[in-house]
């Protein structure tokens, strides 16, 4: 007790500092929790703005908007059925093509290529990932369209017309703009992205795995598609879902080439449009407070409940492995 | 006199390996008797993953790695271009410094190889699996799961079924790369004891770094400094009287 007065100049400076550390970690933890914050503010915003300014399009055509096949601004009746098919149909066709692309670039990349190929091709696609999509909607406007009107088209209907199904499907005028020049032109885009990511995904996996599986006499293909694939499964279905993602909301390159025609039909080579092209196409021209635009943002909500719900598909298929 | 003499499984000649310009093994010639086992030691980087991998030609794999020299198994040089890599895999088996299950069930992790090089049915399969599980010691732990996962098994249990997968293929050699390395002592023990019974029908090339080990499971030694094979001869004389001094220096630390 002698030795506490003696003591009480220090005992007073340590807490002072003490005090001063903890109000530094106090203004830190409160800067790093506000920007995590304005995460979750931007997120509901969006969601209001969409919610709120679609409310009079759900009030005036129920939640049946999502499916009705009317798109008819001069007799002010609107319904989704027709940009929403248009968007998922596209984004499949996008997703089919690139996914055996992606696999094999990334899989050729990892496992076959020698190193300086493979540095070289790795940065090209690097580069065509970062290729701005108006570049390839301008590419696919003065490419793929005059091509598929041209050749593919013309060359469906003169093989496959009489045949049941098929005929549906490339049913119409040749006039080269549609879901499938839509699909290449995704495709495209979002090809070299999810190559990126599947290299990542491959090259991760340890290289002592790898080579058990050829130490017992493997052959490449057969280390691909029972080794590699499977551990690697969630990396994939990552890969693909960001990529879906992507063409799901994609704008530019697809207003480009899908022809900009609100109907609802099998043929893949007939005109058709996307949410997204629709909205950026309309968005101009429709006045404030119309329920034209409303239903514009209704689109567009109903847009971001799509991505959410390829997102939420993701994790599902990512949880059930094994 | 050739009874007396044990007949050699592998049998390396003026063997060099370049990684690119980097000349990593000079002139090597080494036999590995048949049935027994060979235990290779030196310090880390000294070459002797580096001559494992070359005989199952793992260096493959990897471009700018090319080997010079001879390396004969059964009457022929395995160096050759033009040889069938994937029999040659089949016959000589590798088990790594890490288990590496497969991401697939524990029985198929055995079928894996033996379906890429037989055709067997359900009944021989199953066997098969059974019969080489029963030789790694695995059977009894693993006999009601053999439909999980491998990722689920312990480390040990993992480096056992790595064995079992490398036998069931049915090879002469076995290659073994610091196989205990990333096992905890009860583990390893299991596989030296483990080791001694496959040497009855395997010849075994282990690389180490643990000098008790090399003592206990190996019939022959082999020393390796800087990608040079500095000695070899049997255990007992390379532990306990080695005729060079840097073999001497090394088993008793000093450095290394």
């Amino acid at each position: 007790m002698t030795l506490a007065p003696a003591r009480q100049p220090d005992k007073v400076s340590v807490p002072e500092t003490r005090e001063k550390r903890s109000r530094a970690d106090t203004a830190f933890q409160a800067i790093v929790g506000g920007c995590s914050l304005i995460v979750l503010i931007a997120l509901g915003g969006l969601v209001l703005l969409m919610g709120v300014g679609g409310q009079e399009a759900f009030r005036t055509f129920g939640l049946g908007f999502t499916f009705r096949n009317v798109w008819n601004p001069v007799a002010n009746d609107y319904g989704a059925w027709a940009p929403l098919f248009g968007t998922i149909v596209s984004t499949l066709i996008g997703v089919l093509i690139a996914m055996p692309l992606a696999f094999g670039t990334a899989f050729w990349l990892t496992a076959i290529a020698p190193p300086k190929v493979a540095a070289v091709v790795g940065t090209a696609v690097q580069l065509l990932a970062a290729v701005p999509s108006i570049i390839f909607g301008m590419w696919g406007f003065f490419t793929i369209v005059p091509f598929m009107a041209r050749h593919v088209q013309p060359f469906m209907m003169h093989n496959f017309r009489h045949v049941p199904g098929i005929n549906l499907l490339i049913h119409g005028a040749p006039f080269g703009t549609g879901l499938m020049t839509a699909g290449i032109v995704l495709a495209m885009m979002i090809a070299p992205f999810m190559t990126a990511v599947m290299r990542d995904v491959f090259s991760a996996m340890p290289g002592m795995l790898r080579e058990s599986a050829y130490g017992l006499g493997a052959t490449r293909w057969d280390v691909m598609w029972k080794v590699v694939v499977p551990w690697s499964r969630t990396g994939m279905i990552g890969a693909t879902v960001l990529g879906m993602g992507r063409a799901l909301g994609e704008t530019m390159a697809v207003t480009f080439v899908i022809g900009n025609v609100t109907s609802v039909g099998w043929s893949l080579f007939a005109p058709r449009s996307t949410v997204a092209s629709l909205i950026a196409l309309q968005f101009p021209e429709s006045p404030a407070g119309s329920l034209r635009l409303s239903s514009l943002l209704a689109l567009g909500f109903i847009l971001m409940l799509l991505s959410f719900a390829s997102l939420s598909l993701a994790r599902m298929l990512r949880k059930d492995r094994k | 006199m050739t009874e007396t003499k044990p007949q050699v499984a592998l049998a390396v000649r003026n063997l060099n390996f370049y990684y690119g310009q980097n000349h990593a093994l000079h002139d090597i010639s080494i036999d590995f008797p048949a049935r027994k086992v060979t235990a290779m030691i030196g310090p880390s980087g000294c070459g002797k993953s580096t001559l494992l991998r070359i005989f199952n030609r793992m260096y493959d794999l990897y471009p700018g790695q090319r080997a010079t020299g001879e390396v004969l198994f059964d009457g022929r040089n395995i160096l050759e271009t033009g040889l069938d890599l994937n029999i040659l895999r089949a016959r000589i088996g590798m088990v790594f410094q890490k288990p590496t299950p497969f991401p697939m069930s524990i029985y198929d992790n055995i079928a894996f190889g033996v379906r890429l090089h037989e055709r067997l049915n359900k009944a021989d399969m199953d066997a098969r699996v059974q019969d080489v599980l029963t030789r790694v010691a695995l059977w009894n732990e693993v006999r009601d799961r053999l439909n999980a996962p491998a990722a689920g098994l312990s480390g040990g249990q993992q480096q056992r079924l790595c064995i079992a997968r490398s036998i069931a293929t049915r090879p002469e050699v076995l290659l073994l790369d610091e196989p205990t390395s990333a096992l905890d002592p009860i583990s390893t023990a299991r596989i030296e004891e483990l080791l001694d019974e496959l040497k009855e029908e395997f010849t075994i090339a282990i690389v180490t770094h643990n000098m008790q080990q090399a003592a206990r499971c190996a019939d022959q030694v082999a020393f390796f400094y800087m990608g040079r094979l500095i000695e070899v001869d049997t255990a007992d004389r390379i532990f306990t009287n080695p005729r060079q001094q840097q073999t001497q220096d090394y088993i008793t630390g000093r450095f290394g």
